[in-house]
């Protein structure tokens, strides 16, 4: 049990975004943990996340009949407020279908936060979320056209604030890929130099279109990048100007969707390859853990090579990790968290070395954050 | 008169609650804007969200004039979250 000052005594808590409402769980040795009843039920919950500038938390949920909001709470999810109107311009002709990802702005600016949706648009609040301004920049994108839905949607999932530069940040769209502003979100250069679309024969390597499944910054190391891609691993050192693909080292395919990165050390990556997708096969036929094996991948080396870390692990599990499942704390050893569609949360509180199973039978899960809450 | 609009469990969750509402209106649209959860009935281009089902005195008004059916007060407004994929 951590204290943080003479008076309060919090626990670690891990939001779980499921297809049937957010289930929190909370612990005070990260060992043990309780599933408390889930709040903002009826909803699919694609990612819930606590601010740390605050406290609070939010939610990016769906309602197949209601549509696409955020939810915020102040008291540590027993009561919820949703933020009204959210939409796109009329103007625009196009309608929001679904809020994917919710990302706290910088210390500077404590009441905003950005927000990615679909059809590949972006939000941004200034007053912690009880309005939400489109960013016109990606809504009216010149390379629009040349973007695709993916499975789930043309989707904006990844948003990346650079502390080396209060100006750039990041945001990543299936399927249309990486985007880099210079100038806080007011222009976008597309990204994607290096970063295959194996799907598009006869032009693999084209300027968009790329179907990034999950983009991280690594704030450790200035410039440093890390993406799972539909069509492989990938590491920039640039801030995305190259990408090296990294397979062929021990990854068993090239397709999956989870990735967390370790805090303090810029070379280590976590993933969990899915289908059989290997020299240069496109994969995502059969969304399962390749080879019938829960298996996740630690890199210590940047991406040179990869070795199973699933001590703990069932050997035998045909499951799905989506693109927000998976999540690292900031604890030395760090701790690494992920949830399955089948209702399963594990957790490894050694960096990957061994894990256990933390919670089961809970909704499909959609997304893992890790936060703290007084106890 | 005020019309009396039921809404079903998530739509009362989100509105604190309260799952029947009185309101004074001259049609469905006009009913169904007044309530704390509109955001929630219509998109963002004000057109009535396609499973959101609204049934005017036990007859959806899919068979009358759709959010434009008149109200004359006193009837029961009910909506219903439609049913699909089994």
């Amino acid at each position: 049990m951590a204290q943080t000052d003479k008076f309060s005594v919090v626990s670690a808590v891990i939001l779980a975004g499921t297809r049937k409402g957010l289930f929190l769980l909370k612990s005070d040795d990260r060992r043990s943990w309780s599933v408390e009843d889930p709040v903002l039920e009826g909803w699919d919950v694609f990612h819930a996340m606590q601010d740390l500038r605050d406290g609070s938390l939010y939610a990016a949920a769906n309602h197949g009949v209601y549509g696409a909001t955020v939810h915020r709470s102040t008291d540590g999810g027993k009561t919820w407020t949703r933020s009204e109107g959210l939409g796109l311009p009329e103007d625009s002709g196009l309608t929001l279908e679904k809020t994917w990802h919710v990302e706290p702005g910088r210390d500077s600016e404590p009441g905003t936060l950005w927000l990615g949706g679909a059809p590949g648009v972006l939000f941004r609040t200034d007053d912690s979320g009880e309005s939400w301004e489109v960013v016109q920049s990606v809504l009216e994108h010149p390379t629009r056209e040349r973007w695709n839905p993916g499975a789930g949607g043309m989707c904006t999932h990844s948003i990346q604030l650079d502390p080396a530069d209060p100006n750039r940040m990041y945001i990543g769209i299936s399927a249309a890929g990486v985007f880099r502003s210079e100038d806080e979100g007011e222009s976008w250069t597309p990204a994607n130099k290096g970063t295959a679309a194996d799907f598009f024969p006869e032009d693999r390597f084209p300027e968009v279109g790329q179907c990034v499944h999950k983009l991280l910054l690594h704030a450790g190391k200035e410039g440093r990048l890390w993406q799972q891609n539909h069509c492989g691993v990938y590491r920039s050192d640039d801030r995305g100007e190259n990408w090296e693909r990294l397979e062929d080292n021990g990854l068993p395919s090239a397709f999956g969707f989870p990735l967390a990165l370790h805090d303090a050390k810029p070379d280590t990556a976590f993933v969990i390859p899915e289908d059989e997708a290997r020299g240069g096969e496109v994969g995502g036929g059969n969304r399962v853990t390749t080879g019938g094996r829960l298996g996740v991948y630690r890199t210590d080396d940047g991406g040179k090579t990869w070795e199973l870390a699933s001590n703990g692990l069932p050997e035998r599990a045909w499951v799905e990790v989506l693109r927000e499942g998976m999540a690292s704390d900031r604890d030395d050893p760090v701790g690494i968290y992920f949830g399955t569609k089948s209702g399963s949360i594990f957790v490894s509180l050694n960096e990957g070395d061994e894990w256990f199973e933390a919670a089961r039978y809970l909704p499909a899960v959609l997304s893992v954050e890790i936060g703290e809450l007084p106890s | 008169m005020a019309v009396t609009v039921l809404v079903p469990s998530l739509l009362a969750a989100q509105a604190g609650g309260t799952n029947r509402f009185e309101v004074e209106a001259p049609s469905v649209a006009a009913a169904l804007r007044a309530l704390p959860v509109s955001d929630l009935i219509f998109d963002e281009t004000g057109t009535l969200r396609g499973l959101v089902t609204v049934y005017v005195d036990g007859k959806d008004i899919r068979t009358r004039d759709g959010v434009e059916t008149p109200l004359e007060g006193d009837e029961e407004i009910r909506i219903v979250a439609a049913i699909a994929g089994g």
